[in-house]
C-alpha cells in the first residue's frame, strides 16, 4: 500500500490532465499521472518528418483501418499521417443509442495531440447566459473570477492571437497575430462594410515568437508546416506531451504510468473521502488500487463520467457523486450542420507561402447585443481562403501538355467556412452504462444517448444562410450552401456530464471543480461545464483546471479534504 | 550517404543491367535522387496487387501516361502512378468501387475494339486521342457514381502529386517553412504553385 501510495492521483493526460499534473507537481505534490493508452515523448512522433511521397497510399485511408476503426474512420479525421492517434473502436466499444461520433485517442497526450488548437476565452456573455435564460444551471463562477486563470493559460501555452475589443470574445495574452491572406483580408473588410460582422484571425495555441516565459526549454517555435495533428517536433504548438508534462517531470514529483486503465473510484464510507482508484492494466490485465489525498478526474467528459457512473458505493448507488442525478447527462458538443464556400475571381497575382496552422474566425453575432432571434444563443465560423489545387482537375478533360502547364500555375481562390453552434444543456442527453455489454476487459459499455433539439435545429437555418450571404455580400461567386449530416460528438467538443453548479441538488460540481459529495474529488475535463458556448473548449478546460488544483493544494495546506 | 541510398543506387545498376540500360531516365534520376519505394517499384519489375493480367495494367499504365506525359518534366509512369493507382484499388477502394473500376476498365477496352482498333494496339496520337473522347462523353454524362475513366484521372493526379517527382518538379516544396507569409506576389515563388 505504500508504494501505491500518492498525495494526488491524476486520471488522464491530455489537455487537463497535463495541466492537473502541471499545476500539483509545482505545488510539491507527489503525483501520479495514470493513462489508460500507451506512452508518448516529446519529441518522439512516428510520422512528423514524413514527406507526403512516404505516406502510403497518398495518405488515404485503407479498408483495413476503416475496418478496425470505424467510428474514427467514418469522420474523415483520420489519415496515414496520423491514425496512430486514434483508437481502434473494435477494441474499445461504445454503444450508440444515436448516432454519435466519439473521437478518441488513447495514449499519453490525448486529443492534446490532435486537436485543432483554437483557443478562445468564453465571455461575460457566455458565463450568464444560464442564469438570464433559465437554461440548465447557472455557472457558479464569474469571467472576472476566470480572467487570471485565463490569462495564467495562455501565457504557459502559447496562444497567438490578434487584440480585437470584442465583448463576446474577451481578448487574452497574445503571441503575435498569424496573417490573413489578402482574400481574407478583402473579405473581412466587405463583411463588415456591408453587414457589421467581423473577421478575425484565429487564436491558435501555436508560438508565432518564442514564449514569453522560460519555463519551457523543449518548446520552439511554429515552423508553419501545418503537421501538427501529427505530433510536433519542434514543440510549435501546445500539447500535454510538449508543454505540461514536461514541467511536471522536472519537478520530480511525477510518477506517469501508460496502458493503466483507471474503471473505479475507491470511497470510504467512513471518512467520507475517496482514498483512490482501481486500476486495470491494459495489456496484462492485473488490477491494481492506488491511493491518494486527492483525486482529479480529467479522462474526458464520457471518460470520466463512465468511471464515476462505474464507482457505486451504498453512499452512492446511482454513482459517485451524483445525489443530483444529472451525472452523464446534459451531454453537449457544437453542432455543426453546414457552412458554405464560393470562388474569389481575381488575386491571381498574389499567394502565400508557408502553411498556416491556422485560419480566419468570425465570432459570434448572432443574439448579441441587438441582435435577437428565435432561438437561444448562437454560433461562429471558422474557415480559410486559399487557392485551388490538383483537385480542380479531377473533373476536367485537359490531358498531356495542356494539363501540364495548367497543373503549374496555382488555381483560383476559393474561400469556406463551417459554423460551430452552441448546443443547450439537455438532461435527456444523456450516457450511462449497460451492465449486460462488457469490453474485452469485462467491463459494461457506454451507451451514448444525444441529439440536438428544437432550438440548435432553429439555428441551424442561420448557420448555413448567413455563411451564404456574407459570401454573397462580398461579390463572390458559384456560392454553395452544405448541409452536413452532423452525429453529436463530432466537433470533438463533448462536455457537460458532471456540470458545476451552486446547489447540490442539480448539479455534481462546486465552483472549483469538486464533487459537491466528495470534496477530495475534482473533474476538470469538459464534463464541468454548464453551458457550451460556441467557442472551442480546451482554453477553458486549461483555465478552470489550474483554478482547481491551486484550490485543492490550499484545501489540503488547510486539513479541508 | 546512407546506407538505404548506398542499396537504391546498386538496385538501380543491377536493374539496368538485366533491361539492358532501359530505365528511363527520369526514373533514374528520381532513385538515385533517394525518392520512396513506390517510385523505385517503376523503375524495376511490380507485381500488380489488384490488376489482373498485363492487359489491365498496361491499360492503367498508358491512360495515366496519356494524362500526365514525360515531356521536359517527368510523367505518370516517371512518378509511379500505375503502381500507385494498383496499390490504391487494392488497399483503399472498397469492394463496390473495386468493381466499378474493373468493370468500367473492360468496357473502355472494349469501346477501342468495337470503336477502330484495341486500345494498345493504336498509335500514341490515336490512344490519345481515344482517351479525351473517354473523357469528354464521361463528362457530359452521370458523374455518381464516378465512371472509369474519371476514376482513372482522379488516381492519376493522386498518385502523381504524392509522389517526388510530381510535387518537387511541378510545385515549391517547403519541408519547414518557418513563418507564414499570407499575401505573397506569385513572382516571388521559385514555383508558382505552392505546396500545402
Amino acid at each position: 500500500m505504500e508504494q501505491n501510495s500518492f498525495d494526488a492521483i491524476v486520471v488522464g493526460s491530455g489537455m487537463s490532465g497535463g495541466w492537473a499534473a502541471k499545476e500539483l507537481t509545482e505545488k510539491g505534490l507527489k503525483t501520479l499521472v495514470l493513462e489508460r493508452g500507451r506512452m508518448v515523448r516529446h519529441p518522439d512522433y512516428p510520422t512528423a518528418t514524413k514527406d507526403p511521397w512516404d505516406l502510403p497510399y497518398g495518405n488515404r485511408i485503407t479498408q483495413e483501418t476503416r475496418q478496425r476503426k470505424p467510428v474514427q474512420t467514418r469522420t474523415g479525421y483520420p489519415t496515414p499521417a496520423n491514425q496512430h492517434w486514434f483508437v481502434d473502436d473494435l477494441d474499445n466499444p461504445y454503444v450508440e443509442a444515436q448516432p454519435f461520433d466519439w473521437l478518441r485517442g488513447y495514449h499519453v497526450g490525448g486529443r492534446s495531440l490532435m486537436w485543432a488548437r483554437q483557443s478562445y476565452r468564453l465571455s461575460p456573455m457566455d458565463f450568464q447566459a444560464n442564469a438570464k435564460e433559465g437554461v440548465g444551471v447557472p455557472w457558479p463562477v464569474t469571467y472576472d473570477e476566470m480572467a487570471p486563470w485565463y490569462d495564467k493559460a495562455e501565457t504557459f501555452a502559447g496562444i497567438s492571437g490578434s487584440v480585437e475589443g470584442l465583448p463576446q470574445l474577451p481578448d487574452g495574452k497574445f503571441l503575435p497575430p498569424f496573417d490573413l491572406n489578402c482574400v481574407e483580408v478583402d473579405f473581412k473588410k466587405r463583411i463588415d462594410e456591408k453587414l457589421g460582422r467581423k473577421l478575425i484571425i484565429g487564436r491558435v495555441a501555436n508560438l508565432t515568437a518564442p514564449l514569453t516565459h522560460n519555463e519551457s526549454p523543449q518548446r520552439g517555435t511554429c515552423q508553419s508546416r501545418n503537421m501538427c495533428i501529427r505530433g510536433c517536433p519542434f514543440g510549435g504548438y501546445f500539447s500535454s506531451v510538449s508543454a505540461t508534462l514536461p514541467s511536471a517531470e522536472r519537478t520530480g514529483n511525477m510518477t506517469l504510468m501508460a496502458n493503466q486503465i483507471v474503471y473505479e473510484i475507491i470511497y470510504d464510507n467512513d471518512k467520507g473521502k475517496a482514498t483512490g482508484v482501481r486500476v486495470l492494466d491494459a495489456e496484462t490485465g492485473k488490477q491494481t488500487d492506488y491511493f491518494a489525498k486527492v483525486v482529479f478526474l480529467c479522462a474526458s467528459a464520457l471518460g470520466s463520467a463512465y468511471i464515476m457512473l462505474n464507482s457505486t458505493s451504498s453512499r452512492f448507488p446511482n454513482g459517485f457523486g451524483n445525489d443530483s442525478g444529472e451525472l452523464g447527462c446534459n451531454i453537449m458538443d457544437h453542432n455543426k450542420p453546414g457552412g458554405s464556400n464560393a470562388s474569389v475571381e481575381g488575386y491571381l497575382d498574389v499567394a502565400y507561402t508557408g502553411r498556416r496552422p491556422n485560419g480566419f474566425y468570425i465570432p459570434r453575432y448572432r443574439n448579441v447585443g441587438k441582435d435577437k432571434r428565435d432561438y437561444l444563443r448562437g454560433f461562429g465560423y471558422q474557415g480559410r481562403a486559399a487557392r485551388s489545387g490538383f483537385g480542380r482537375f479531377n473533373d476536367s478533360a485537359l490531358i498531356g501538355d495542356d494539363l501540364k502547364k495548367a497543373f503549374q500555375e496555382p488555381g483560383p481562390w476559393n474561400l469556406g467556412m463551417t459554423a460551430f453552434g452552441e448546443i443547450l444543456p439537455y438532461h435527456e442527453n444523456h450516457a450511462k452504462l449497460d451492465p449486460g455489454r462488457k469490453d474485452k476487459h469485462g467491463l459494461p459499455l457506454l451507451v451514448v444517448n444525444a441529439i440536438v433539439r428544437d432550438n440548435e435545429r432553429k439555428m441551424e437555418a442561420d448557420m448555413r444562410n448567413d455563411a451564404a450571404e456574407m459570401l454573397e455580400a462580398a461579390g463572390y461567386k458559384n456560392v454553395k450552401v452544405n448541409s452536413d449530416n452532423y452525429n453529436v460528438g463530432n466537433s470533438i467538443h463533448e462536455m457537460g456530464t458532471a456540470r458545476m453548479g451552486n446547489d447540490p441538488k442539480n448539479s455534481v460540481l462546486n465552483k472549483y471543480n469538486q464533487v459537491h459529495a466528495c470534496k477530495n474529488v475534482f473533474v476538470t475535463d469538459g464534463s464541468f461545464m454548464p453551458s457550451s458556448g460556441c467557442q472551442n473548449p480546451s482554453l477553458t478546460y486549461m483555465a478552470f483546471t489550474a483554478r482547481a488544483a491551486d484550490h485543492a493544494v490550499s484545501e489540503l495546506k488547510k486539513g479541508n479534504l | 550517404m546512407s546506407d538505404e541510398m548506398m542499396h537504391r543506387r546498386e538496385v538501380l545498376r543491377r536493374v539496368a543491367l538485366m533491361l539492358g540500360g532501359a530505365v528511363s531516365a527520369p526514373a533514374a534520376l528520381a532513385v538515385l535522387q533517394g525518392c520512396s519505394a513506390k517510385e523505385s517499384a517503376s523503375a524495376s519489375a511490380f507485381t500488380p496487387k489488384f490488376l489482373t493480367g498485363p492487359s489491365e495494367m498496361d491499360i492503367v499504365t498508358e491512360v495515366a501516361e496519356i494524362i500526365i506525359p514525360r515531356t521536359d518534366t517527368s510523367g505518370a509512369k516517371d512518378a509511379g502512378v500505375p503502381a500507385f493507382i494498383d496499390s490504391v484499388l487494392a488497399g483503399v477502394y472498397p469492394k463496390d468501387a473495386q468493381d466499378r473500376f474493373q468493370a468500367g476498365l473492360k468496357e473502355f477496352a472494349a469501346m477501342a475494339a468495337t470503336s477502330g482498333s484495341k486500345f494498345l494496339g493504336r498509335e500514341p496520337a490515336q490512344r490519345a486521342a481515344f482517351v479525351r473522347q473517354s473523357l469528354e462523353k464521361a463528362l457530359e454524362g452521370e458523374r455518381n457514381p464516378k465512371p472509369f475513366i474519371l476514376m482513372a484521372r482522379e488516381l492519376t493526379l493522386l498518385g502523381f502529386f504524392t509522389s517526388k517527382v510530381g510535387i518537387t518538379e511541378n510545385m515549391e516544396y517547403v519541408a519547414v517553412p518557418t513563418a507564414y507569409h499570407g499575401c505573397v506576389p506569385l513572382s516571388q515563388l521559385k514555383k508558382h504553385v505552392y505546396w500545402e
